[in-house]
């Protein structure tokens, strides 16, 4: 999907918008469970290690290429980068023994093991491709079903540890920057109109409760009566629809109040090539409008990319790995501003 | 559900607040609800906050709330001591506080007042969608085994023979076909 803007000096420097570049990425989970197995935040560790060998069973007789590994197994930073990457959740970190994630590099899938729920098997694509999100969580779902025997029932569909995932066990997530809406003060009314239509819209990236970085997750709130495929199709017109506002209100923002926009471009460029100390919530704000003004094309030596890459790059789990160390927080808000420093250097403001 | 304001932990309390006129209800979790209760006290705007909205204030356990709601429609009260599942044992007002069930058999064990809370999370009673062949053949197997049980229990001996032939009938096929993996 591409839009153009019809819009006047200034912002004739301003190039047409992808859609691409308002939706990230968008993710489809399955939560399913064993008959005849403790949920897991009730059952014991042992039950909870059955529960392991039975998926990584089945995930090897399948030869999905994916390897189910003990969470324990893994380093800590490595953790942390798979959560910074949305492959694997907190929740899943802080539970007990048991607990894995099946996955491999570059794979579009991925299976959580005694989180919530004994799987949460994730389907991923980029942009608003929900479709092929669900297909890929789907097709592994039904591999593994020839080896587990789920918990189901014909009333209530897939039974699951929390009865707000009951039925289809399916959620539907797009993960949407609207920055734009955000500078025009016009989110909140969006966020409570999703809310209405019973889609539930959460921050993301951001460890403090607000959608740190204008990066919202939208998602489907009813599992139950209404197929996958409908849920899918649902969130995905939805969010679509969401996407046409936020690409309206950077047309406004272009039209109506060119210097708020370059300013608040200029501002964050100017922080990031010169801080010496950045926190990663902080960092994400800044970095959130240099995304907005690459999608616009309003920098020079920059693309929409470039800025998602330094946002995965700039977070702690990352940056230790990458630094081969373990880093206390203030070493790391150091580092961080040194790297985005270094790596938007070169990057000017076309207006 | 995870909490609609840290959207770390998991929701655990209903928050009902005035937002624009209109009374919205918000999940999360027990930090953010004192967090809340806090700010509200102190009138400090929160992230969630809209300006002139004013707090309710009021809280109740998610789940709880919604279960309780079902103890009310259904007319009768059970008692929360009790061992409801006989699977995996958990008592009610367990679950009620972690908002999370035991095993797959409480879906039935809980079910009077399950039913009406997932009726009121759902709006809907009936799921429509995929369904796993392996499962829906196991789950009918088990209610032929229900059935037997309790048609020996209460003498019905022809219905028993008819009950048993159609098990079998069901384990020849499930063998023709491989079975099922355990």
């Amino acid at each position: 999907m591409r839009m153009t803007p019809d819009v006047d000096a200034p912002s004739k420097r301003a190039r047409s918008v992808r859609a691409d570049d308002i939706a990230i990425s968008c993710r489809v989970r399955l939560a399913r469970n064993l008959e005849n197995e403790r949920f897991p935040d009730w059952a014991t560790e042992r039950d909870r290690e059955r529960v392991f060998v039975k998926v990584r069973s089945a995930l090897e007789a399948e030869k999905t290429g994916l390897t189910l590994k003990p969470v324990d197994s893994f380093a800590e930073q490595h953790l942390n980068m798979l959560r910074e990457s949305h492959v694997i959740s907190k929740d899943l970190l802080e539970r007990a023994a048991g607990g894995g994630i099946a996955y491999a590099e570059s794979s579009p899938v991925c299976v959580m093991v005694n989180e919530e729920d004994h799987l949460r098997i994730q389907g991923f694509a980029d942009g608003l491709d929900m479709r092929s999100a669900w297909r890929r969580a789907d097709a592994l779902d039904t591999l593994l079903e020839r080896h587990l025997h789920y918990a189901w029932s014909p009333r209530l569909g897939y039974l699951t540890a929390c009865p707000s995932n009951v039925g289809t066990g399916l959620r539907a997530g797009t993960m949407l920057h609207l920055l734009g809406l955000r500078l025009l003060g016009e989110i909140e009314a969006v966020v409570r109109g999703l809310e209405r239509m019973r889609l539930l819209v959460r921050g993301i990236g951001g460890e403090g409760s607000e959608a740190a970085g204008q990066i919202y997750q939208i998602s489907n709130m009813d599992t139950l009566g209404i197929d996958e495929e409908a849920i899918v199709l649902r969130v995905m017109r939805i969010s679509e629809e969401v996407v046409r506002q936020e690409y309206n209100a950077r047309v406004r923002l272009i039209q109506e109040s060119p210097l708020v926009l370059v300013d608040c471009l200029a501002r964050s460029l100017c922080v990031l090539q010169n801080a010496r100390l950045l926190s990663t919530v902080e960092a994400l704000e800044f970095l959130s409008a240099m995304r907005l003004g690459a999608s616009l094309g309003l920098f020079t030596r920059l693309k929409v990319q470039e800025v998602d890459k330094l946002i995965l790059l700039m977070q702690p789990g990352h940056m230790q790995i990458r630094m081969d160390t373990a880093l206390m927080s203030d070493e790391r808000d150091e580092m961080r501003a040194g790297f985005l420093s270094r790596k938007l250097a070169n990057v000017k403001l076309k207006c | 559900m995870k909490c609609e304001m840290c959207h770390k932990a998991d929701a655990a309390t209903v928050i009902r607040k005035v937002v624009a006129d209109e009374m919205q209800e918000f999940f999360v979790c027990q930090d953010c609800a004192h967090n809340e209760e806090r700010r509200e006290t102190s009138h400090v705007s929160t992230p969630t906050s809209l300006p002139g909205e004013t707090d309710g204030g009021t809280r109740v356990p998610l789940m709880g709330m919604i279960l309780d709601a079902a103890f009310e429609i259904a007319g009768r009260s059970l008692s929360l001591k009790e061992p409801a599942c006989p699977v995996c044992g958990i008592l009610r007002d367990e679950y009620r506080k972690r908002s999370r069930l035991g095993c797959p058999a409480c879906y039935e064990a809980f079910s009077k007042e399950l039913d009406a809370a997932i009726a009121d999370l759902h709006r809907a009673t009936q799921h429509t969608g995929k369904t796993p062949e392996k499962a829906r053949a196991a789950w009918h197997r088990q209610q032929l085994v229900n059935a037997l049980e309790d048609a020996v229990r209460g003498q019905r001996y022809e219905e028993a023979i008819a009950l048993r032939d159609e098990l079998g009938k069901l384990n020849g096929s499930e063998a023709a076909t491989g079975g099922f993996p355990q």
